[in-house]
C-alpha cells in the first residue's frame, strides 16, 4: 500500500529562481505535443520577477514575488512562494465533479482523469485557490498531478527534484509535518514571530497534502485563510429552497382555491360578461 | 470574500439555461398546482403552462451542451464514462441537477404531447387519476427543484458573492415562479377567461411578494460585502434591475391597476426584463470583482 505523500514548502528560503516552474512545465508538457512548437516566451508583467501571473492551464505551478515596502521605504521585504495545487483531504473540485472525472489515487493525492472531463468548469468554479485552468489544445480541466506519473515509477515529482534550496520538500506526509514543525520552532527562536505554518492541521479544507510555511498572513501571499468545502452549504441553501418552495406553493394553490372571495366573485362575473379583457 | 479564485467564464450559455429553464420550471409546476385546485375554465391556462415548458427545457439541454468545453461527453454526467453505469454525486449539485433535467425533460414532454393532442393516448394517461396524478406530482416536485438547483449550484462554489450566501437558490426558485407566470399571462391573455386571468395575476401578486422578501433576504445575508457587490456594474444592475424592475414597479402596477389590459402586460415584461437581469447580473459579478482585485 503506497504511502500518503506530499509536499512541504517553505518559503523563508525560496529564492524565485524558478527552477519548479521549468521543471514542472518540461516533464509534463502541459502544452500537448503541437502546440509547444508556437511556444513563446511571456510578456514582461512589470509586476516584479512574475511574469507568468497566475496558474494556467500550462503553468501548474506559479513562483509568487511578493514585495513589500514601508511607507518611507526605508524596509523592505521581498517574499518568494512556489504556489500549487494543494491536493486537499476535503477536496473541493473533487466534491463538486460530476462525471467523476477528479478522482484521489492511491497516493492521496489529487488527480484529473482527463477521459472523463468534459469541461463543464464547475471544478474551477469550486476552487478556492484558482488552481484549475481549462486547457486551450485539450479543451479539458488541468492541474498539477503530482507527477503522478513519477510517483508510480519510484520518482520524486519534477518541481521538489530541481528545487536547489530544498524549498519544495517531497516525501510521506507525516514525516513532511514533524520536519515543518521542527523549522517553524527554529524560525521563531530567532524572532520571526510572523512564521506560520498553513495547510499542516486539519483547518484548512481538512488538511493540505501541499501545505506551506509562510513569514506572513495567508493573504499577503494570496491564499484565503477560511477556505470553504462547496457542498457543505448545499443543506442550507436547500433549506431556505424548500421553505420558499412551500411559500411559493401556497400562494398559487391559494390564489386558484380562494374562488368565495369577494375579487374572485367579481372576476366570475366579469368572466361572465367577456370572455376576453384586452384583445 | 474569496478573491483568490479563477473565474469559470460561465457567460451567455448558462445564463440563458438558469433564465428559460426558470421560465420553464416555473411555468410547470404552477400549472400542475392550477390543475389540482383549479376549475374547468383554469384547465386552459395551465395546459399553456404545458405547452411553455417543454420546447424551454429542451433549448436548455442544447444551451448546457454547447457549453461544454468537450460537448460530446455531455452523456458523462449521468454515466460513467468507462462502465457506462448511471451515477449520481449527491454532493455535487450540478450532477443531481443532470438527473432532475433529465426527469424533468420527460415530464413535461409527457405533459407536452397530452396539451398538443388532446385525444391522444398520452392525453388520456394525463388524465388518468394514477399515472396522471403521479405523473403530475414527479413533475411537479422535480419542477421545484430545477427552478431551484442552479442557485445551490452556484452557492456551492468559492466564487466571490456566490458562496458568501445561501439565498441564492431561494432567490432564483421565487424568480422561476414569477418569470414562469408572467410568461403565461402574456400568452394566455386571449384564450382563458379574465376570472383565470385574475386569479394568475394574484397568484403572480403574491409570488413576487416572497420573491420580494426573499431579495432583501439575499441582500441582507451578504452583510459586509454588499457594499463591494454595489461597487460593480453588474451589482448595480441587481438591484436597479431586479429589484425596481422586476419587483417594485410589477407590484406597484398589480396593486394600482389592477389586471386591466395594457398594465397587465407591462406588469408581465417587468416580470420577464427582471428575471433576466437577476441572472445577468448574479452571474457576471464574480468576473467583476475578479478582474478588478
Amino acid at each position: 500500500m503506497p504511502q500518503s505523500v506530499g509536499f512541504f514548502t517553505d518559503t523563508s528560503v525560496c529564492i524565485g529562481c524558478k527552477a519548479c516552474q521549468v521543471a514542472c512545465r518540461q516533464w509534463n508538457d502541459p502544452t500537448d505535443g503541437p502546440a509547444s512548437s508556437e511556444f513563446s516566451l511571456p510578456q514582461l508583467s512589470g509586476d516584479s520577477y512574475d511574469n507568468t501571473g497566475s496558474f494556467s492551464d500550462v503553468n501548474w505551478r506559479h513562483v509568487k514575488f511578493i514585495e513589500q515596502f514601508s511607507e518611507d521605504r526605508s524596509q523592505t521585504a521581498w517574499l518568494m512562494m512556489s504556489d500549487v495545487c494543494k491536493h486537499c483531504t476535503d477536496a473541493p473540485c473533487m466534491d463538486v465533479c460530476p462525471t467523476k472525472a477528479i478522482l484521489r489515487t492511491e497516493f492521496d493525492t489529487v488527480y484529473i482523469n482527463e477521459p472523463a472531463c468534459n469541461g463543464c468548469r464547475d471544478c474551477i468554479a469550486a476552487c478556492p485557490f484558482g488552481v484549475i485552468h481549462i486547457s486551450e489544445t485539450k479543451n479539458v480541466a488541468q492541474k498539477c498531478t503530482f507527477c503522478y506519473d513519477r510517483l508510480r515509477n519510484g520518482l520524486v515529482p519534477a518541481c521538489a527534484q530541481a528545487c536547489p534550496t530544498q524549498s519544495i520538500q517531497f516525501g510521506p506526509i507525516d514525516v513532511l509535518k514533524q520536519r515543518a514543525s521542527q523549522r517553524l520552532s527554529q524560525l521563531q527562536q530567532t524572532g520571526q514571530n510572523e512564521a506560520r505554518l498553513y495547510g499542516a492541521d486539519e483547518q484548512v479544507l481538512g488538511g493540505l497534502n501541499s501545505f506551506y510555511l509562510l513569514l506572513d498572513e495567508p493573504e499577503i501571499y494570496g491564499l484565503p485563510s477560511k477556505p470553504k468545502v462547496p457542498s457543505r452549504s448545499v443543506s442550507s441553501s436547500s433549506l431556505w429552497g424548500i421553505v420558499t418552495s412551500i411559500f411559493t406553493a401556497l400562494a398559487i394553490l391559494f390564489a386558484f382555491r380562494g374562488r368565495t372571495s369577494k375579487l374572485s366573485i367579481d372576476e366570475t362575473t366579469d368572466s361572465n360578461r367577456s370572455k376576453v379583457i384586452d384583445p | 470574500m474569496n478573491l483568490f479564485v479563477a473565474d469559470a467564464h460561465w457567460g451567455w450559455w448558462i445564463i440563458f439555461y438558469f433564465y428559460l429553464g426558470g421560465i420553464a420550471a416555473g411555468a410547470y409546476f404552477t400549472s400542475t398546482l392550477i390543475e389540482w385546485v383549479g376549475n374547468e375554465e383554469d384547465r386552459e391556462i395551465a395546459h399553456i403552462g404545458y405547452v411553455i415548458a417543454f420546447p424551454l427545457i429542451l433549448v436548455c439541454a442544447v444551451l448546457l451542451i454547447l457549453d461544454l468545453n468537450q460537448p460530446w461527453r455531455f452523456w458523462h454526467m449521468l454515466l460513467d464514462s468507462e462502465t457506462f453505469r448511471p451515477h449520481v454525486r449527491i454532493g455535487s449539485p450540478m450532477s443531481v441537477g443532470s438527473w432532475a433535467l433529465s426527469l424533468f425533460g420527460t415530464c413535461s414532454l409527457l405533459s407536452f404531447v397530452a396539451s398538443v393532442r388532446a385525444n391522444g393516448l398520452v392525453a388520456r394517461w394525463h388524465a388518468s387519476p394514477r399515472i396522471g396524478i403521479l405523473l403530475r406530482v414527479a413533475g411537479c416536485v422535480v419542477g421545484f427543484f430545477v427552478a431551484s438547483y442552479t442557485g445551490a449550484l452556484l452557492t456551492a462554489t468559492n466564487q466571490p458573492i456566490w458562496s458568501d450566501t445561501t439565498w441564492i437558490a431561494a432567490l432564483f426558485l421565487t424568480s422561476a415562479a414569477s418569470t414562469g407566470i408572467a410568461t403565461m399571462i402574456l400568452l394566455g391573455r386571449n384564450k382563458t377567461t379574465s376570472a383565470t386571468l385574475g386569479r394568475l395575476e394574484r397568484a403572480d401578486r403574491w409570488v413576487i411578494t416572497i420573491e420580494l422578501v426573499v431579495f432583501l433576504s439575499f441582500l441582507g445575508s451578504l452583510g459586509v460585502f454588499l457594499t463591494e457587490l454595489l461597487d460593480t456594474i453588474s451589482g448595480k444592475v441587481l438591484v436597479v434591475g431586479t429589484l425596481l424592475v422586476g419587483l417594485l414597479i410589477p407590484l406597484l402596477i398589480h396593486f394600482r391597476f389592477g389586471g386591466r389590459g395594457k398594465w397587465s402586460v407591462t406588469a408581465a415584461m417587468c416580470v420577464l426584463i427582471g428575471g433576466f437581469l437577476l441572472r445577468w447580473a448574479l452571474l457576471s459579478v464574480p468576473s467583476e470583482l475578479l478582474t478588478g482585485r
